[in-house]
């Protein structure tokens, strides 16, 4: 039973992360219809942008994390002027391939920038560990559902309660209505890329203590946030969160029960079965058009 | 006389005065050596440091005035362990920069499908770090394209395991390996040495390179308390396993693999390395004479002390380079022949002392390699 917790810890710090990667990339989908392929720079972005600010200028962590935040801005704003501003009277393939492109770009800018070593970012807090009974967590991986529930909260409320959320959500039902309504699509859109950059960066941020960091990490975490994405349906916020976690803790108990070899396999099993048999994903609800 | 015109006299008289300048340009025009390693991506980490071992043979030797008379340049190809990539830069090199022998290259998956261009173009491979015997197996027995004067993974993993049983004991040993040939056949390896000696192998774990969450699979096995847990992968996978398996309070005896006996997996895997043993060929502190005073001339060069993949980097170049020497000419046919056959007495500084290039009929050089333990941070031979 002990072990059990244990694994459903490390499912939880894993699950967090693909949530806070995955949240971003359902708005840019869902909402705008933006298939973004250079979500994963986001993340590598990010969590380079940290360890660069703390190894190479000894910046404290607030610091870094404020660093973080900018470099999310500035990479939102230039991902939505190109995939969504320029790109989006064309076919929706247009914007898929040029997010291809951009992903590309991003990878070989920090390979020829960062090099491919790997990096670590070894801080104080690196050795501290927090114990909750059976479960011991590194202090810096149990961070991550900490921050993850605050972020997804405030994203929450902000979506609830303040007009640029209820833009949002009415341009998820749909943009032309929503600009009759008074709702300015584009200044929209920038948010929401803008939105999904922070939340991508401040997770690759987050994890650049825990795992190591090189240029093509943004691979696998993208494709596994499009597999939650689908899993909790488009544009689905609180659906994203579930799916994300319920990857995690899956992944989890498969490499513990099954096997590790079947663990990346099991998350896109489960998402080609979604979408055989439930394609607005397991917490989606289906539209009806007239 | 009127049949030659004044024009065709001048053209010829130019000819001739131009042409021992041509000659001359032509003799002392560098030679291009092909130098085929993953610099980026999965195995960037090791094909960095094979590539400091070439570049220092390469540059030892022009300063000793360079091959006939003529500098040696490498023509530089990053395959990124890619394959497809892999296949096209072989025929980059060969077809374009007309090298005469590539040294490369560290994935062994790669090296198999580029030795079938090399060898259909006539241009002999000097290993890159590529360990698996797959490679060398892919060799026609008598007439190998592909070069590896050390061991290959086959006796790797029996040294490795018979440490494993001989010296630390081990009754209950655990495999985490990864999903390539290389990982694989090492845990089939061990396992076969190990089961054979009357051990128990409590858990056989695969895992993706690159993978970055190792901390379930881990506590798993710090349940079954193994007395060994031998990694079958890469040094930057190997670092993370060492690491997390330090947090997750996973305590005993790790063997590693290949390329862990890198400094860089020192630096990444951090104090949890301390004791971590592995298989090498050379250390700065080898009895291998030659090999020790290969250490010093690149620990005054570069002021650290080489570790085995600058080693190997190294006499790649060297072996080639010398073969090319001997043949006397850029021609990859009569390079493989020298190599294949002419090499014997060429002494090298990796194995065990009086190691030489005496390739056999399926191109690899076999000698017992030495387990290294990682003591205060540095690696130290156990003889």
């Amino acid at each position: 039973m002990d072990l059990l917790l244990q694994y459903l810890a490390n499912g939880i710090v894993n699950g967090s992360n693909y949530v806070l990667v995955a949240v971003g990339l359902t708005l840019v989908f869902g909402i705008l219809g933006v298939v973004n392929f250079a979500h994963g720079e986001f993340y590598m972005l990010g969590a380079y942008t940290g360890l660069i600010l703390v190894i190479n200028y000894g910046l404290p962590i607030w610091a870094a994390l404020a660093g973080v935040l900018v470099v999310a801005v500035i990479l939102g704003l230039g991902a939505e002027g190109l995939l969504n501003k320029m790109l989006k009277e064309r076919d929706a393939t247009s914007s898929i391939i040029a997010s291809f492109g951009l992903a590309v770009v991003l990878q070989n800018s920090a390979l020829i920038g960062f090099g491919p070593s790997p990096m670590l970012m070894q801080t104080k807090y690196s050795t501290i560990g927090v114990e909750m009974g059976p479960v011991y967590l590194p202090l810096q991986q149990l961070l991550i559902p900490v921050a993850m529930v605050a972020l997804i909260s405030v994203l929450y409320l902000v979506l609830r309660y303040t007009w640029t959320g209820r833009s949002l959500r009415a341009m998820a039902q749909h943009a032309v209505v929503a600009r009759m309504c008074g709702v300015r699509v584009q200044r929209v859109a920038v948010i929401t890329f803008i939105v999904s950059a922070l939340l991508a960066g401040i997770a690759g941020f987050l994890m650049s203590s825990v795992y190591m960091v090189y240029p093509i990490i943004g691979n696998m975490i993208v494709l596994k946030a499009f597999t939650v994405v689908i899993l909790g349906g488009m544009g689905n916020v609180a659906g994203a969160a579930a799916a994300g976690l319920l990857l995690g803790i899956v992944e989890s108990l498969t490499s513990a029960y099954l096997g590790n070899g079947l663990r990346d396999i099991v998350g896109f099993v489960i998402v080609i079965a979604v979408l055989l048999l439930r394609p607005q994903g397991l917490f989606g609800r289906t539209f009806q058009r007239s | 006389m009127s049949r030659i015109s004044r024009r065709h006299m001048l053209g010829l008289l130019g000819a001739g005065i131009a042409l021992p300048a041509l000659v001359k340009a032509q003799d002392s025009s560098p030679i291009r050596i092909g130098c085929m390693l993953p610099l980026s991506g999965n195995g960037s980490i090791e094909g960095n440091q094979v590539f400091k071992g070439v570049k220092f043979a390469v540059a030892e030797v022009n300063a000793a005035g360079g091959v006939l008379g003529r500098k040696i340049e490498l023509a530089v190809e990053d395959d990124e362990s890619n394959t497809s990539k892999g296949v096209l830069a072989v025929r980059k090199l060969i077809e374009q920069e007309h090298v005469p022998l590539i040294i490369g290259t560290y994935a062994s998956a790669v090296v198999v499908a580029s030795m079938k261009v090399a060898k259909e173009l006539k241009v002999p491979m000097l290993t890159g770090g590529s360990t698996g015997a797959i490679a060398t197996d892919a060799n026609t027995p008598g007439d190998p394209w592909f070069f590896r004067f050390f061991s290959d993974s086959t006796g790797q993993g029996y040294d490795t395991a018979n440490a494993i049983i001989n010296k630390f004991h081990a009754k209950r040993v655990a495999i985490l390996h990864d999903t390539t040939g290389y990982g694989t056949d090492l845990a089939k390896q061990t396992t076969e040495v190990v089961q054979g000696a009357g051990g128990e192998i409590v858990a056989n774990e695969s895992y993706n390179i690159g993978d970055q969450d190792f901390s379930t699979i881990l506590t798993r096995i710090r349940t079954l308390k193994p007395d060994v847990v031998y990694i079958g992968g890469w040094a930057a996978d190997g670092a993370t396993i060492v690491r997390q398996a330090a947090s997750v309070g996973l305590r005993t005896q790790f063997v590693g693999s290949g390329s862990m006996l890198s400094d860089d997996f020192i630096k990444l895997a951090g104090p949890a390395s301390e004791n971590f043993a592995v298989a090498t060929a050379y250390e700065a502190s080898t009895p291998n004479k030659v090999g020790r005073a290969f250490g010093e001339r690149f620990r005054k060069e570069y002021g650290y002390d080489p570790g085995m993949l600058n080693a190997l980097g190294y006499y790649s170049a060297a072996i080639g380079i010398e073969a090319l020497r001997r043949v006397g000419k850029p021609d990859g046919a009569a390079i493989q022949q020298m190599l294949a056959n002419g090499m014997k007495d060429f002494p090298i500084g990796l194995g065990p002392e009086g190691t030489t290039a005496d390739f056999n009929d399926k191109g690899s050089v076999d000698y017992p390699y030495f387990i290294a333990i990682i003591k205060n941070g540095k690696r130290v031979l156990d003889h």
